[in-house]
């Protein structure tokens, strides 16, 4: 029937895709900007954020009138330069500002942004400058303050509180007193409602030559200027006078509001691409609403007649509506300012195969000069960024594959020597119980994972059971390739219905072709031994490599994953963010 | 066998890779599930497929006492009218209740489908949670929650006494009867 030639079967599908909107305001994301980030290595969720500020106790510098003060955020760079990414307008004669500027930046997971913010009194012979034009240097200083990005998201209001530093630091009496700045980060608003909406009709008139019509819709939005752009496309039921589609997603925002009219056009699916209009409909999404919730159909309209003579006949098939509802898809932000908490889980590996501790050329060797070891830079790299996304900062910390003293071999030890409870305090508590532990125990095998993923899955489970907000990550660091492959399989098969994912780093130069069937991204799904599947990937595992200069660390490539593993959790499981 | 018996309540969402002799399974696929014991849940069939139908279906089933595992039946109805077995996933209910997680909290599960021949034809998403007999407050909702049990029976013979279908023998001496 003449499928050879034309894209029959893509023809069919289903289509819930954006057109290129011809309105597209400076500051609103877009397609080709997530392309142009992603083409760069920016993986995973990111999302604008614009923030706000105002401050408040500046001090007063200028002689007869109060001081005029103005802001500039800068950017701290892993070098500890800093680059200036925006400045407010000066609001004139207030020591407790509100500026009205606001700076939109792009919130990257798995990077640590620093902020630097500094506060100037612009002199009164500079007031009908153009801000950009000011120099700095001859503006008078009037405090500092500096904070992560992610601790302002953190915050159950999205505030955050920074107390002001003056110039001179080390004299702590004059420090005091430089005022409080409050910065406040909001989400760019960003297609966050959809309406799903099934559609039906009745009557169609006959097309085909010797069946019935194959039908399907096509939705297009009609933009200022008259221009008809399609946004979405059901797909064909053959043979059908009385079709029933499939649900259609439209997203609010890229219709571009519930009052914007819509064109629906019924056409006839023919194989050489040439459909036939069978009939359209203009209404708006509130239009449709009202149509659903009275229960009745609206009349089709076929354009005759061509110039002068046009006019619309009416036709006896009708366009109905068997679903019309609005859900919103709540972002990992909102989830954040729910007061969910994302906590950090440690296990590393203490097996033999990493070498002597006291010899320099072992993996687990501590230099003196300070130089961390590969599995220092792995903590550090990933718990730098999760420590703002944990309250109270204690974080579980196990070893494996070693002897503690005066013991057998444990596949699952506490680091920080206690038999009561695995936590440290901070980051800065997780290395001193391993440097401390290195010297404690002796290194054994071989390297299981099993137990240490059962231990993690026990307190997720308990969690998740409390109800808590928590989604653990687990970070396994291991100079080897797993032993126990088939045991590692099932527990983390267990495991794929709690709130928890594994992140396994490789450091060392063993090859870990093996380790890789565990993440599901390069193989199947894992299977256990009782014929259970794995509900989610849980599991990412990457081998270390230094980074080299301008690259984006693999490790941070596995962390701009975790916010997409988070929200398919919550979304399966329907948790809503509460706010 | 007497004895209080544990409610499951079980959702059917969807399946996965369905396939017999190799090919997908294209339409008209439901599940069967049933926990030792005569009385199974049957959901209906899947309107579009390709191999990942979806039913979406709640049933809440007796375990009677002595049950140890749950099965997971696929068929689809071909053209023919003729059925055929997809795949069958027999679970041990150790496997997924008795856990580290409590019975009562909402597990979702996939299990491995495999087929008359021992080869794998697919997999099955469902999801599970015990309830226990002191959610079924009023009577009201007890009637109502039976309803949705769709019973098939497969077997002519009902053993109106014993509900759970389970035979009770008892041996007896062979020579006895010469």
């Amino acid at each position: 029937m003449g499928n050879c030639c034309s894209d029959v079967a893509g023809g069919r599908a289903a289509i819930g895709g954006t057109a290129g909107s011809v309105h597209n305001p400076a500051d609103t994301p877009n397609d080709a900007v997530d392309n142009f980030l992603k083409s760069r290595g920016y993986h995973g969720l990111f999302s604008q954020i614009e923030l706000s500020f105002s401050a408040s106790g500046l001090r007063d510098r200028d002689v007869l009138s109060k001081s005029d003060p103005m802001m500039v955020l800068y950017a701290r760079g892993k070098n500890g330069a800093l680059e200036e990414i925006g400045r407010t307008e000066v609001v004139l004669n207030s020591l407790n500002p509100t500026w009205i500027t606001k700076h939109t930046l792009i919130y990257h997971f798995e990077v640590v942004q620093v902020l630097v913010f500094r506060v100037y009194d612009v002199d009164t012979q500079f007031h009908n400058v153009d801000v950009k034009m000011l120099k700095l240097e001859e503006q008078q200083f009037l405090g500092e303050a500096t904070c992560a990005l992610s601790e302002i998201i953190t915050k159950p209001d999205q505030s955050l509180t920074l107390d002001l530093q003056g110039e001179d630091s080390t004299r702590s009496t004059h420090s005091q007193n430089c005022g409080k700045l409050v910065v406040h980060a909001e989400e760019c608003v960003n297609s966050k409602t959809s309406v799903e909406i099934i559609f039906r009709c009745s009557d169609l008139e006959y097309r085909d030559l010797f069946s019935k019509s194959d039908p399907f819709l096509l939705i297009l939005k009609v933009v200022e200027g008259g221009t008809q752009i399609p946004i979405c496309k059901t797909e064909v039921v053959k043979n059908d006078l009385h079709p029933l589609w499939k649900s259609v997603f439209l997203n609010i925002q890229q219709v571009g509001g519930k009052d914007r009219p819509l064109i629906i056009e019924c056409y006839n699916f023919n194989s050489n691409g040439k459909h036939d209009l069978m009939g359209k409909v203009q209404k708006s999404l509130a239009e449709l609403e009202k149509l659903y919730l009275g229960g009745q159909g609206e009349k089709l309209f076929l354009p005759t007649g061509s110039g002068q003579n046009y006019h619309n006949k009416l036709l006896k098939s009708q366009l109905y509506l068997d679903k019309f509802t609005e859900c919103v898809q709540h972002t990992f932000l909102d989830y954040l300012a729910g007061g969910f908490e994302l906590n950090f889980m440690v296990a590393i590996d203490f097996t033999a195969s990493n070498g002597n501790p006291r010899l320099p050329d072992s993996l687990h060797y501590i230099d003196p000069s300070g130089r961390p070891n590969a599995y220092q830079r792995a903590i550090l790299e990933v718990g730098e960024v999760l420590q703002f996304h944990d309250t109270d900062k204690r974080f579980p910390t196990w070893g494996f594959g070693a002897r503690p003293i005066d013991g057998p071999v444990s596949h699952c030890f506490n680091l920080n020597g206690s038999s009561h409870y695995c936590e440290v305090e901070g980051i800065q508590g997780i290395m001193m119980a391993y440097t401390s532990a290195l010297l404690n125990v002796s290194l054994a095998g071989p390297t299981l994972f099993g137990p240490v993923i059962t231990n993690a899955a026990l307190i997720a489970s308990q969690s998740a059971t409390d109800n808590g907000r928590k989604y653990f990550v687990l970070l396994i660091i291991t100079d080897g390739v797993v032993t126990d492959l088939q045991e590692t399989k099932d527990a983390l098969v267990k495991a794929s219905d709690l709130p928890l994912s594994i992140l396994i780093v490789g450091v060392g130069g063993a090859d870990f072709k093996e380790m890789e069937i565990l993440d599901a991204d390069k193989g199947e799904r894992l299977e256990s031994s009782s014929g259970r599947v794995a509900s989610r990937d849980i599991v990412q595992f990457v081998p270390f490599r230094d980074v080299q200069n301008g690259e984006i660390s693999v490790v941070q490539a596995l962390l701009a994953e975790l916010p997409s593993q988070f929200l398919t959790y919550m979304r399966s499981r329907k948790i809503q963010p509460n706010l | 066998m007497g004895g209080s018996s544990k409610t499951l309540e079980i959702t059917v969402i969807s399946g996965e890779n369905l396939c017999v002799d190799q090919k997908p399974v294209t339409e008209n696929a439901y599940v069967i599930v049933r926990t030792e014991s005569i009385n199974c849940c049957k959901t209906s069939m899947a309107r579009e497929d390709g191999g990942h139908p979806s039913w979406n279906e709640k049933f809440l089933l007796d375990m009677p006492m002595h049950a140890r595992s749950i099965t997971f039946e696929v068929q689809c109805k071909i053209s023919s009218g003729a059925v055929r077995s997809v795949g069958v996933a027999r679970i041990a209910l150790s496997d997924f209740l008795g856990g580290s997680v409590p019975e009562s909290s909402l597990q979702f599960l996939s299990y491995r489908l495999r087929n008359w021949h021992g080869r794998r034809s697919g997999v099955i998403n469902f999801s599970a949670r015990v309830k226990s007999p002191e959610e079924d407050l009023s009577k009201d909702q007890m009637k109502e929650e039976k309803e949705m049990m769709v019973n098939c029976k497969s077997g002519e013979f009902e053993n109106e006494k014993n509900e759970c279908g389970v035979v009770t023998g008892i041996p007896v001496r062979w020579n006895c009867y010469k």
